[in-house]
């Protein structure tokens, strides 16, 4: 009874990702890129700290004491954050969150690859040089499927 | 080729989600995952506020002029960070990790096709099909 309660939530909670994309997007296309990444980062943040302040069990570790390179993670959130706000209202929701899921999953076939961050190796086999191949063309198909509609669009006087 | 251009930079942000992925976990591990959360948004934050502030053109003001729903985009970070705190323990990163991707392509595609959010319309076509299939093989094979 749980299980499936649980990946009905977890759907729920990549379609909410979605729903973010797209409505950063649009805000994004009316008030700034900038703004609209810097509005979603501070409510996350003071969400987030009620959350921590008032739920979050006591650690041994703080972020005050964990070596520095471990908090460079804002770095990429951000960048990814101005990329999706960048490229929703331009290129649709479909086509950004396949070319991040693509971007995300190549790279974890590269991080398990060689290794980096301190996690195992998993070398790369038949079934993932595969799944490289897939990404690629998943990307390149949402480019036609663009081209496509560009050329109907334009051939199609309104 | 813009489009294209546009793609790829989305492709390599998608990359850097996995280094701040492979990067938050362990340190959620150690400092509480709501912590490590805290830390991503408000070291971002606090960027985007230099960035701000230093920025050619600001339209703060636009900001608050637009509709209410329109600004809750932030709500739904901390909504997702919840799922996966809850979910992983039960069922693992595997599963995990594919719940949320499978809605995150469903839900991105029927945003698309139904214009869904004041967002333009663009309707599923083969193209489309065959790039979700191609993504659900990559993650059965991975």
């Amino acid at each position: 009874m749980l299980l499936p309660l649980i990946f009905i939530l977890l759907l729920v909670g990549g379609a909410v990702l979605a729903a973010q994309s797209s409505i950063n997007g649009r805000l994004g296309a009316k008030a700034g890129v900038i703004e609209s990444s810097w509005l979603t980062f501070v409510i996350g943040a003071v969400l987030t700290f009620l959350l921590m302040f008032f739920f979050e069990p006591a650690q041994q570790a703080t972020l005050f004491s964990v070596p520095k390179w471990q908090l460079t993670g804002a770095l990429f959130g951000v960048v990814y954050m101005l990329a999706i706000v960048f490229a929703v209202p331009r290129v649709g929701t479909a086509a950004a969150t396949v070319a991040v899921i693509s971007g995300q999953l190549l790279m974890s076939l590269l991080i398990d690859h060689f290794g980096w961050l301190s996690n195992a190796v998993r070398p790369l086999d038949a079934s993932r040089y595969i799944a490289m191949a897939l990404l690629i063309g998943a990307i390149g198909l949402i480019y036609l499927s663009h081209q496509q509609r560009h050329r109907r669009l334009a051939s199609q006087p309104s | 080729m813009r489009h294209a251009l546009i793609l790829l930079g989305v492709l390599m942000a998608g990359m850097g989600l996995s280094v701040e992925a492979g990067l938050l976990g362990p340190l959620g591990e150690q400092v509480g995952h709501l912590s490590a959360t805290l830390s991503i948004f408000m070291v971002g934050a606090l960027l985007l506020s230099l960035a701000l502030v230093f920025a050619p053109k600001r339209q703060l003001g636009a900001l608050f002029k637009q509709p209410r729903w329109l600004l809750t985009g932030g709500i739904l970070g901390p909504v997702y960070v919840i799922v996966l705190t809850l979910a992983t323990p039960l069922v693992g990163v595997g599963m995990t990790m594919v719940g949320i991707l499978c809605g995150q392509v469903a839900a991105s595609v029927a945003i698309d096709h139904f214009g869904w959010l004041g967002s333009e319309q663009r309707k599923v076509d083969g193209y489309r099909i065959g790039a979700l299939a191609m993504i659900l093989a990559a993650l059965w094979l991975m």
